[in-house]
């Protein structure tokens, strides 16, 4: 059989197995980490009208793993009457933050300008993340509706991270490690942060430092979170998935390394 | 059904042709996200940066300050010609400068200083136990700081110091690698996702 063959049956496997599981409607339990108990508990302990930055710091391309975690944090925020400035380090990020903003402010009967803001996208982000330690109004002196920012109410007295409780980075990418490097040091700013899988492994030295205070990260992490938070979303809707694909993928490393070191023990044969 | 998820469906399965080999259709999709991508951040850009930095201060304000950064930035072109290229060194000298002084001490902290006073754990706990977790970093750094020690050969003990820090780099790279499939699968995911519930209406 072709190369070429073996990877269509691979990949028609895989697609085959994942949408399977996907239509299959299977709850599955999974206990929170300690990363995900730890933000969960810390929103869940703020008083009401506690002011959080979410940064939508990402691409369109990792919605699908991101999202599901800024929908159920913004949620559990919005259910606690925390308020919410969003804003967006990454070009990408400004319109997918405002979107996202609006749609669950709107299940909340949150009012913008009131109850949560967004500021829209500053480009040079240490230069913006260094700035809003002196002065927010002075990096984003509008909103992202083209409003004076100083005017608008959530924003009277919220000058700079002194009156932030926490900046939350939604990322996939390494966005949330200037947050933490310029953020963190220099104004003493908590930083949490929301990612993609595959960035995980970059952002545990400044967990195991402190300097990180929790992370939510892939998937796996929102639905986690979901758990917590009582209202199953699109992380737990894609575990069942998540899981096939993992299980489908370990027999075919498997099948693959059988093959290897057959066809390694027949040439050492032949030779 | 909206004209959006219908043009998302159909450049999706356009993109997902890539699977059987490259072809015409795959080469469209891919050439229009980058297209409309590139013009998005285009468009934000010249609106935050040129518009609200720039020009609105300018014209509405007679800020005079914003035409030195403004200079500089065009000072940038100057690239493109052979006789004044060596202006553009003014604005390069600057922003390393000034990245530079800004960079420095924050990476020194963040991920030196802060670095090595986490890998310094002691050994016995406050309450008279051991503290496992501190042994096993401390014999993963040190073995892997070992493999990257090239003034010396591998051999000997600094030999089996560094072949038990490949061990810890192989744990690091499996993480890693599984966490990155774990991502793309839930890519991949969103998109079945996108496909069943909001193209075809297969599930709600």
């Amino acid at each position: 059989m072709s190369k070429d063959k073996i990877r269509w049956i691979i990949f028609a496997g895989l697609f085959l197995f994942v949408t399977l599981a996907y239509t299959i409607d299977i709850k599955m339990v999974s206990s929170p980490s300690y990363e995900v108990q730890k933000s969960f508990d810390y929103i869940e302990s703020l008083p009401e009208g506690t002011i959080l930055m979410v940064s939508f710091d990402h691409e369109a391309s990792s919605l699908p793993e991101v999202q599901p975690i800024s929908l159920v944090m913004i949620r559990h925020a919005f259910r606690n009457n925390l308020r919410i400035v969003g804003l967006s380090l990454f070009a990408e990020g400004t319109a997918i933050g405002y979107r996202t903003l609006n749609k669950i402010a709107a299940e909340y009967d949150k009012i913008y300008g009131v109850d949560y803001v967004f500021l829209g996208f500053k480009p040079q982000h240490i230069a913006a993340i260094l700035g809003m330690g002196e002065s927010i109004y002075d990096v984003f002196p509008h909103d992202y509706l083209g409003n004076l920012t100083d005017t608008i109410p959530i924003m009277i007295g919220i000058e700079n991270y002194d009156n932030i409780e926490m900046v939350i980075s939604i990322t996939d990418g390494d966005r949330a490690v200037q947050w933490i490097e310029y953020a963190g040091p220099r104004y003493d700013q908590k930083v949490m942060t929301g990612l993609t899988a595959a960035m995980i492994t970059s952002y545990d030295p400044y967990l195991s430092s402190g300097q990180l205070f929790s992370v939510v990260g892939g998937l796996k992490g929102a639905a986690e979170y979901e758990n917590l938070y009582g209202v199953p979303g699109k992380g737990n809707r894609g575990m069942p998935a998540q899981t096939a694909a993992h299980l489908y993928l370990i027999v075919m490393i498997i099948i693959g390394n059988i093959i290897y070191f057959r066809n390694r023990k027949r040439q050492g044969r032949s030779s | 059904m909206d004209i959006g998820v219908i043009i998302a469906g159909i450049l999706t399965l356009a993109i997902y042709t890539f699977l059987y080999k490259d072809n015409p259709i795959y080469r469209a999709a891919e050439s229009l996200l980058i297209g409309l991508a590139m013009g998005y951040v285009l468009v934000i850009y010249w609106q935050t940066a040129f518009m609200d930095r720039i020009f609105s201060p300018l014209l509405n304000e007679s800020d005079w300050w914003v035409l030195i950064p403004l200079i500089l930035g065009l000072l940038m072109f100057s690239r493109f010609s052979r006789k004044y290229s060596w202006l553009s060194r003014i604005p390069i000298a600057l922003m390393i400068g000034a990245g530079a002084g800004v960079a420095i001490p924050a990476m020194l902290y963040a991920r030196t200083l802060k670095q090595i006073s986490a890998s310094v754990m002691p050994l016995i706990t406050e309450s008279g136990g051991f503290n496992f977790e501190a042994l096993v970093v401390i014999v993963g750094l040190l073995s892997t700081l070992t493999y990257f020690y090239f003034s010396r050969e591998h051999k000997g003990i600094i030999g089996k110091v560094a072949k038990l820090g490949t061990y810890f780099l192989m744990l690091f790279f499996g993480a890693t690698f599984g966490y990155t499939v774990m991502s793309r699968m839930s890519t991949f995911i969103g998109r079945i996702d996108f496909l069943l519930s909001d193209f075809l209406h297969i599930i709600k």
